[in-house]
């Protein structure tokens, strides 16, 4: 999308040059009190902390977006878990994923994880899965 | 029994939260007006591990002035922001009632 100012452009500049967090986190053998509170704030809080805007994009829903939306409902309506679950098992998934992936992959990948972590299917049954999905489509193409 | 009724000023527990919570940060301690209540429902600290016997509070709409939640808040004065809170994270506001 053009913006006449320019103003995206700069932005997503600025943040690009942003410097890199000094803590290193690397299982130190200590840390300090301030460390240890803000390394177990809940990480969906992330109201007031300050950041750059993000572009907005008008989109819509892609059919895997829909698709993991429908399959959370049905595991709800299934009795596996609910929303709340949900957003905690988002939280769960650590820094890196949450604010990594796009807000519905960390929805699919916190099911993933929630029907593993009660043993309704395993990691392993999950990973041929995704091997035999993916030589299908390498097939096709 | 609900403890709040709309009208009634009340301020956010600043207590110690692990792993999930909907208590936003930047509520604690401050102080706002219950302007709506809503029914009865699991609390997320238990609703979030699925707990069937988990403990079922009322919840309230609390409405914040904007400058109360921003220290360097630079918008107009009658600006508001609204949250839902679970009746244990709300105590009486020192003043009651507005």
């Amino acid at each position: 999308m053009h913006s006449p100012s320019g103003l995206d452009t700069l932005q997503r500049r600025v943040l690009g040059l942003a410097p890199q967090p000094a803590d290193r986190l690397d299982s130190p053998y200590w840390i300090s009190n301030e460390s240890y509170q803000a390394l177990r704030h809940v990480l969906h809080d992330v109201g007031g902390q300050p950041d750059a805007s993000v572009p907005y994009l008008d989109k819509d829903e892609a059919d895997w977006e829909l698709r993991t939306y429908v399959l959370c409902e049905v595991l709800a309506w299934r009795g596996v878990w609910n929303s709340e679950v949900r957003r905690r098992a988002e939280n769960d998934l650590g820094a890196t994923l949450y604010f990594g992936l796009p807000y519905y992959g960390r929805w699919i990948t916190a099911a993933a994880k929630t029907l593993v972590d009660k043993g309704l299917i395993s990691v392993s049954e999950l990973a041929a899965r995704i091997d035999a999905v993916r030589a299908r489509r390498e097939a096709g193409s | 029994m609900r403890r709040f009724a709309i009208g009634d000023r009340v301020t956010v527990r600043d207590a110690t939260t692990l792993f999930h919570h909907r208590t936003q940060s930047y509520t604690r301690g401050r102080t706002g007006v219950v302007v709506d209540h809503r029914p009865e429902w699991l609390i997320p600290e238990d609703e979030a591990w699925q707990r069937e016997d988990g403990r079922v509070e009322p919840f309230y709409v609390v409405r914040f002035n904007q400058i109360d939640l921003w220290p360097d808040y630079t918008g107009l004065e009658l600006d508001t922001l609204e949250s839902e809170f679970a009746e244990g994270w709300l105590v009486p506001a020192e003043g009651g009632r507005r």
